[in-house]
């Protein structure tokens, strides 16, 4: 039984169009007779080939012909209404696969467009290199993350207010450093270690410290990384997410571009 | 959005399937590649067919090549040689005779689907990975409290950069068409990145800022 795929098109091979012709037949057979059956149905099936004057038929001769003169006695107008013959069919499947497609590629932009956020966010990836469509998309995506993520906060809030709230600093996702050669390296050294880093599990207090534990590369790099202007007064040790350049201390704009 | 997997391929018992939507539904699916068969078996093998399926809401559902009425016809008259009217023979063969592009049409696609069908697993396993690597990455449902604050600040000031960014690309853009003209669009600007109004994405708007974005869709001009 092959399962390669085969070619949409006519078989050139006398012999191997015939072999085909067989198998194909017979399962065609097999696929009416188990519509018929599992629907409780009437149905039937003519085959004319080239290597028999007399059709093939399902049922068979009567039962073909009873069915045809039901299908005659219907009007003309639902006799056409879904009748099909190759061209319109094909085109029919080529309609749908279109359809199938274009959500496919947006949806599989929008995955997309999810890698690049992350990606961004910790400063693997550069804005820089986007164009505007993309960048709208972009800021779209993290607007709509950023109303998610309220919204779950202030669920979260709701539903008891002594849960969250945790003391320890959280290790904050490493951001991007533009220049400063330290802030690269450990950037680079602390993937390694990160791609350790067991999964995490849900809402807990506990897994707050473990969790500082398994992700003690980015808390390093954070401590490498005092950001004293960012911090806006909120206690030691809490800052403020962006994108310090080393060598601008005061940036005029959170410059998080580098090659 | 995990999708709920279905139930796969399952043996099933060759008999009148009782529960009547399961009923419905095995009609509409079987008849779908029924008719799929058929359209192979001509493609691939030249042969004249018709068949002829009855719903179980009394609809009929017919396929045939080169057509059902011809095919009915030749059988009823049980004459291999009777033909039907030469005169829409003319007809036939141009109709006919668009059917191997369609088919070249149709394979296209079909490739197409299966390359981003494939596309999209890897992205899930790329996402999968992020997950297990990251806190930040994990479902926002996974994160607690404190999380939640940081992975807010975090996205904040990625979505002042993008802005910042946004404004930046558009000022050049603005800059280059005033100095070239309008209708200049051979200087590598890309007519479709100038045309809409300045990116709405501000650090002070949020949610306003967000349905606008939207309607600045990347489109895939495929079709």
């Amino acid at each position: 039984m092959t399962r390669k795929k085969v070619k949409l098109a006519f078989i050139m091979n006398d012999s191997a169009r015939k072999a085909t012709f067989k198998k194909r037949k017979k399962g065609l057979m097999k696929k009416v007779n188990e519509l018929s059956t599992l629907c409780g149905i009437d149905a039937c099936a003519i085959i004319y080939s080239p290597y028999e004057a007399q059709p093939e038929v399902w049922p068979n001769n009567i039962g073909v012909q009873r069915v045809l003169a039901q299908f005659k006695r219907m009007p003309e107008m639902e006799q056409s209404k879904k009748m099909v013959n190759q061209e319109s069919f094909i085109k029919q499947r080529i309609t749908k696969a279109n359809e199938q497609l274009k959500k496919q590629i947006k949806e599989n932009r929008e995955k997309e467009m999810t890698e690049v956020m992350y990606q961004c966010l910790t400063g693997k990836g550069s804005i820089a290199n986007l164009m505007l469509p993309d960048l709208n998309e972009l800021g779209g995506l993290v607007d709509q993350t950023i109303k998610d993520i309220c919204r779950r906060i202030e669920s979260l809030k709701k539903a008891g207010p002594g849960k969250g709230v945790v003391t320890p600093p959280l290790p904050q996702p490493p951001r991007p450093q533009a220049g400063a050669v330290g802030g690269n390296c450990s950037n680079g050294n602390s993937s390694n270690a990160s791609n350790e880093m067991v999964a995490r599990n849900v809402v807990d207090n506990v897994n707050f410290v473990g969790g500082m534990q398994r992700t003690q590369w980015s808390f390093t790099d954070w401590m490498n990384n005092p950001c004293d202007q960012q911090n806006m007064g909120l206690g030691p040790g809490y800052e403020m997410v962006p994108f310090v350049d080393q060598n601008h201390p005061n940036p005029i704009w959170p410059n998080h571009f580098f090659p | 959005m995990a999708k709920k997997p279905s139930l796969g391929r399952q043996k099933i018992k060759i008999a009148k399937i009782q529960i009547k939507n399961h009923l419905q539904v095995t009609f509409s699916k079987r008849r779908s590649g029924l008719f799929k068969k058929a359209s192979e078996l001509c493609t691939l093998c030249g042969v004249e067919i018709a068949i002829v399926v009855f719903s179980p809401a009394g609809k009929v559902f017919s396929f045939g090549h080169p057509k059902v009425e011809s095919v009915i016809d030749r059988f009823l008259a049980r004459n291999p040689n009777l033909n039907s009217t030469s005169g829409l023979h003319l007809v036939e063969a141009h109709r006919i005779a668009s059917i191997p592009d369609l088919n070249m049409q149709l394979t296209y696609m079909l490739n197409e689907l299966e390359a981003e069908k494939k596309r999209s697993e890897t992205l899930d396993e790329m996402r999968k990975a992020g997950q297990s690597q990251f806190w930040w990455e994990a479902p926002i449902e996974n994160l607690n409290l404190h999380e939640l604050e940081q992975l807010k600040d975090s996205m904040e000031g990625l979505k002042r950069s993008v802005s910042i960014q946004a404004n930046r690309l558009f000022a050049e853009n603005s800059n280059a068409m005033s100095f070239f003209g309008t209708n200049n669009s051979t200087n590598g600007v890309d007519h479709y990145d100038i045309k809409p109004v300045a990116p709405m994405i501000t650090s002070t708007s949020s949610s306003a800022a967000a349905s606008h974005v939207h309607s600045y869709g990347y489109g895939h001009g495929l079709f």
